[in-house]
Parts: C-alpha cells; structure tokens; sequence
C-alpha cells in the first residue's frame, strides 16, 4: 500500500514534470492546464503516502530524513500551487519545480531498514531542526527555479532569441524578484536550521569540533546564501550573478541532503 | 433572389489620394448612405471607409448591374474622377467570403492588425442607425464579425509585433514586468526614436529627454508629456533609467563601454534596456557584452518584425480555411431562407384549403361539441403536415442546386403559389417574417 502510494505519486510527479517541461519548449494549447491537473492528482497521492506511512507504518513525519524529505517535497509543490493559483503566468515554472519536487521525493524512497532516530539521540529539538530546514528549504527550491528560469530567459534575451519560450517565461525582473525574496525568506530559517542542527550535534558528541562532512556541507550551503544575500542586499546584485549563486547554494544543499541519504544507506547513525 | 455584392477599393488597387478623397465623417456617414441607398436604388447598405480602403456592402438591389454601376458611379462622382480602374466588384458568396476577409485582418497591409474590426463595427452600426441594415447584411456582418474573432483566437496572426515602437515595447516588457513607473531615457531626436518613447510612455513609463539642442529637448518633452536634460546630464540619466533609446545623428558612438562602466556602478547593477535606434549606431557594440545591459539595435527589432509577419502570414493560411468554412455556413443559411417562402407558402395553401372544406361541412354537423371540434382542427394540421412531408424533405435536401431550383418554381406553378388573392399572399408574408425576416423583396 505504502509503495504503491509512493510508485503512483513519483511517477505522476515525473508525467507533470514532462508536461511542464513540453508547455515551456512547446507552449501547446492547454498543456498547462493538463500538467496542473496532474500535478494534483501526485499531490493527492503524495498526501495519501504520508497519511498511510505514518498511520499504518507508524513513520512521524519528522522521524527521519526520508519522511522529512517527503514533507519537504510536498511542502514545495504546495507553495507552488498556491503562487500558480494567484499568478497565471508563473505556471510555466512548474517545469522547474516540478522535477525538484519528484528529486525531492525520491529521496524519501532510499530506506534501507533503519529505524527512526534512535531514542537516546532524540531531542526537542528535532522538530524545530527539522521544520525550519523544511521551509527554508522550500524557498530554496523556489529560489532554485527562479534563478534556472532567469539564466534561460537572460541567455535568450541576449542572443536574440525571442522564441515561444521566451514569451512564455516570466520577465526578468519577476524572476529576480521571485530570487531575491525566496532567499530572504529562506536564508533565517535554513539559519535557525542550521543552528539548531549543530546544537543537536554538540549534546550528542559534547564536542563543537566533531563536524562530519554533510554538517560541513550544510555550512557551506548556508554561507553561500549568506554571500548571496549579503551581495543582494548590501551591494546591489542582481540578475545572473545573483540568480546563479542561488542556484549553487540549492545545490550544495543537495548535496548535504544527498550526503545523509547515503549515510543512512550504508546504516550509520547520528 | 437577392444577393449580397460589394463595390470597393483599397491600398492594393487605387492611391491614396483618391481614397482621401472619400472619406466620410462618422456623423455624416448615415446621410451619405440616405443618398447612396436612392441613387443606386438599395434597401441595404454598409459604407466601410478606413485609410486603406473604401468599400460599399449592398444587398438587394432591383436589378443588381444596374446597382453595381450606380455605387461605381456614385463613387466617382465623390471623387472627382472616374475609379472604374480602381474598384473591384464581388458578388454572391465572393462578396461574404471578402467581407469575412476583411474583418478578419487578411486583406490588411498589416495581417493581423487589430483596428479594421473595429472600423467594420462601426460602419455597421451606423447604417444599421440610419436603417440600412435588412437580413441579408445582417446576417453578413454579424458573422463576419464572429468569424474575425475566431480567427483571432484560433490562429497566430495577431501573434507577435510587427513594428519596430511596438517591439521595443515588448522586450521592455519581458525585461521589467510592468513599465509603470520606469524610467524611460530618449537620447536625440529620431523619428522612431521618438515612436518607441512614445510607446513606452503609453505603457506608464516616465520619460527623459536628452539632447544636443536644449530647445528640442524642451519642446519634444513638452509634446510628449516628459522631462528634458541637457546633455551633459546623459551619464547622470542614465544610470537612473531603465529603457534609453538612442537616436542621436552622430557619426561616433555616443554610449561607449568606458561611459558605461561608470554607470554601472553608479546603476548597482540594475537591468538596462539599450534601444540604439540610429543610423549609424549610437551605441558600441561591447557596450552589448556587459553584465544586465541588453543592446538592441535597429538590425535585431527588424529581425524580430520580419520573423513576427513570417508568423502572422503563415496564420493567414489557416485563417483562409476558417473563412472558407464559414462561408459554406453562410451558403447553407442562404438556401434555407430562400426555402422558406416556398415551404411557408405551401403550408398555407394546403391548409387553407383543409380548413376552408372544413368550415363549410361544420354546420351540417351540429351535434359536434368543442372538443370534438379541436381534434378536427388537430387532424388538419396533421394532414399538412402528413401531404407536405416529403415534399419539403425534398426541396431542403436539393437546396441550392440547380434541380432545386426547378423544384422551387415546379413548386411555386403546381400550387399556384404566387398568385392567390392579396389576403393569403400578406397573410403568408407575415408568418414568413415571423419565422424569419426573410431577404426576399
């Protein structure tokens, strides 16, 4: 039941994603409205996944990295529905989000049998650890998208290309916009993550200097969007420069996330 | 059987001057239809004048080549010179199918451009104003006018610019989002420089003028509703704006790479939109290269309006077909309001007959009551109905061919339906016109 939900929504959310793509390359009549459609049907069987994962398999939503990876996905789809919803002309980005949103949640599928987070590691923290990574790592994904969209629309503006994908994708100055506020949104949770997550580390280890990698990784990530924010704000950077730096801090997250799917995977803990 | 024809010239068949000429004030236009309609002897007509062409719409005229002849000569009387080389005549289905066409923007120096639906709608209702609207046109326009716009939302040909000020607005559009508010920076004094400003200060943009000559800024903002600079102030503009158009007649260019980087950085790196207009260029093409500046200059806007009208002409394909189908509809509606007199006039007759032999045994049967009464009345519409059944399957099915025709008046001769006293014929007229206004005089 718990892996069909899950086949049934990833291959959805992979259909959703070919549809969005196709509509950006191709703008064909109503392929927008057709990929929403089916991207509310991955919703719905992704919140039916959760659902059943935690009341019959009793996985919590926060128990571990795949479950949070699947309220992170969720959460990022969500958001996107919402702003889509508002905005017509931002649907297009599903062909961005979209394909994050179906990485996302395969990442929630790599369990090789270890449990939940073992009791004596628990702590109070964990939710707030777990849900401010979550959010900002939405916005994130957002700023993500945003910064994709830009350096495609950039590119064309600058080789005078004005095709249908250039009509079809947002202005500049939306996506930079978009950018800019997805990572001022992102960048004090994904600190408050990252603070609470080292903090977690140092009750476990009782020492500051036992960072593993991935938690290396994670500080790369956040200093990165420091440096983004930082040169946004402070010296006025926009556009391309800004847009890829947003992109390489998605990134490096990904890699901090990758990082704990592979540890989980060769069965160590903490 | 009253036809649909048109007598009119355009851009593509008579000059301007001519057409000038008969141009014909809103105001005046139901007066000069009162006129046309009584020279030519019509009961219906449109008066389409536009820069590009001069049409006149008729229906049903006494004699249609005489009325073809009238409107030709009327039209030459207003112009002072004979236009029998400049007019075309189109007749018939020929006549919707070009009417079609022209609301439809296929028959426009411009495909695709927007105003002549609207020029078409207007002539339409002020002769529908002044009366000269009968069935026939009715019917004409009103399709014409649904066929325009499906061909705008079914096709591509509105798709995309097709003139250098509009393109320009465009790309600043998909650069900036909303043009409300920005800052729009004119450099010098170019005809189409001085269009793409316009342009953009209709989509909500502020503009700035800068120029060689103090008074040609001044007198340019003033005409536009902007503000000028002198230029010594250009570097300090801008880096404040986000659109400059350069349109300057100097021989160098006026926006170099070294000015641009202190702009720049004066500018925080904000998107600039560069229109270089001029000929020669105003703006170094390194200029191009630079972090969030984007260089466009005349070659690259018209690339942009030929791949636009290579578009807009490839939709016109698709459109002639939706014309094309719709004119068979028009076609289909004709043949079934042509029957109609005939179908009407049968009914009449026969029923009249049933229900006159009818009246005429009724009072050798007084024992009848009301209702038995009614379900006599009842089974003579049922006769009707039962005698002429396949009689008008008949007619409806060879509509509009030739064999329908001998039907028709095989038909009208066999019942004696045109002659009949002047009672049935009026009564048969109005129940015609209460099933339909039928075009026929």
């Amino acid at each position: 039941m718990v892996m069909a939900l899950f086949a049934a929504t990833a291959a959805l959310y992979a259909i959703a994603s070919g549809l969005y793509v196709h509509f950006l390359a191709k703008g064909s009549e109503g392929g927008a409205s057709w990929a929403s459609r089916v991207l509310f049907g991955a919703v719905a069987c992704h919140l039916g996944f959760i659902a059943t994962n935690w009341l019959v398999a009793g996985n919590e939503p926060t128990a571990d990295i795949h479950q949070a990876l699947a309220v992170l996905s969720l959460t990022v789809v969500l958001i996107f529905l919402l702003t889509a919803r508002r905005r017509q002309r931002l649907q297009v980005l599903g062909a961005f989000i979209t394909p994050v949103t179906l990485l996302l949640f395969l990442g929630a599928a790599f369990r090789r049998g270890v449990g939940p987070v073992p009791e004596e590691v628990r702590s109070a923290l964990v939710p707030v650890h777990v849900g401010t990574n979550v959010l900002g790592l939405a916005a994130f994904a957002f700023a993500f998208a945003a910064g994709a969209a830009y350096v495609i629309q950039e590119r064309q503006l600058r080789q005078k290309r004005l095709g249908g994908v250039f009509q079809r994708l947002p202005a500049l100055d939306v996506l930079d916009t978009i950018g800019l506020r997805s990572v001022l949104v992102g960048f004090p949770l994904l600190t408050v993550g990252v603070v609470t997550g080292t903090m977690w580390a140092v009750q476990l280890t009782s020492s500051p200097l036992g960072l593993s990698a991935s938690q290396g990784f994670g500080l790369l990530a956040w200093l990165l969007f420091a440096a983004v924010l930082l040169l946004r704000v402070a010296a006025g950077w926009r556009g391309r420069k800004a847009a890829i730096g947003a992109m390489l801090g998605f990134l490096m997250t990904m890699v901090v996330l990758a990082g704990y799917l592979a540890r989980d995977a060769l069965g160590g803990a903490g | 059987m009253s036809e649909l024809f048109v007598v009119g010239m355009s851009y593509r068949t008579s000059p301007v001057e001519v057409r000038e000429r008969l141009a014909v004030d809103a105001k005046a236009l139901g007066d000069e239809l009162e006129m046309l309609r009584e020279v030519a002897d019509l009961r219906e007509a449109v008066l389409l004048t536009t820069c590009n062409r001069v049409e006149v719409y008729a229906g049903d005229p006494a004699t249609r080549e005489a009325a073809l002849d009238a409107v030709t000569r009327w039209l030459g009387e207003r112009a002072g010179e004979p236009v029998d080389t400049y007019v075309y005549q189109h007749v018939g289905l020929d006549a919707v199918r070009h009417a079609y066409r022209v609301a439809s923007s296929l028959d426009s120096m411009v495909v695709g451009e927007p105003q002549i639906l609207g020029q078409i709608k207007e002539a339409y209702g002020a002769a529908k104003q002044a009366g000269a609207v009968g069935a026939l046109l009715d019917q004409a326009f009103t399709r014409a006018f649904s066929v325009a716009k499906r061909v705008r939302r079914d096709t591509e040909i509105a798709a995309g610019s097709v003139s250098i000020s509009s393109i320009a607005g465009d790309l600043a559009t998909k650069i900036f989002g909303d043009l409300r508010g920005r800052r729009v920076l004119l450099i010098g004094a170019g005809e189409m420089g001085e269009a793409a400003a316009k342009h953009l200060r209709k989509e909500g943009a502020t503009l700035y003028i800068v120029n060689r000559s103090r008074e040609k800024a001044e007198t340019l903002a003033k005409e536009h509703g902007g503000h000028s600079r002198g230029l010594e102030e250009m570097a300090a503009e801008l880096a404040q704006a986000d659109v400059a158009i350069a349109s300057t007649s100097s021989p160098r260019f006026v926006i170099t790479p070294e000015l641009m980087r202190g702009v720049i950085k004066a500018r925080r790196h904000r998107p600039l939109f560069l229109i270089d207009i001029a000929v020669p260029r105003d703006v170094d093409p390194r200029v191009g290269e630079m972090d969030n500046v984007f260089v466009y200059d005349v070659d690259d806007l018209e690339q942009v309006a030929q791949a636009n009208l290579g578009a807009r002409r490839r939709a016109a394909d698709e459109a002639e077909e939706i014309v094309q189908h719709e004119v068979r509809a028009f076609e289909r509606w004709r043949q079934a309001s042509d029957l109609k007199p005939v179908i009407v006039g049968l009914r009449q007759k026969v029923r009249g007959v049933l229900a006159a032999e009818l009246e005429r045994t009724l009072p050798r049967l007084p024992e009848m009551d009301g209702r038995q009464r009614k379900s006599l009345d009842k089974m003579v519409d049922a006769m009707t109905n039962k005698l002429l059944h396949h009689a008008v399957s008949e007619l409806k099915e060879h509509a509009g061919t030739p064999e329908g025709q001998v039907m028709v008046e095989n038909a009208s001769r066999l019942f004696d339906l045109a002659s009949g006293s002047t009672e049935e014929r009026a009564d048969a007229e109005r129940v015609a016109e209460e099933l339909e206004p039928a075009p026929g005089r």
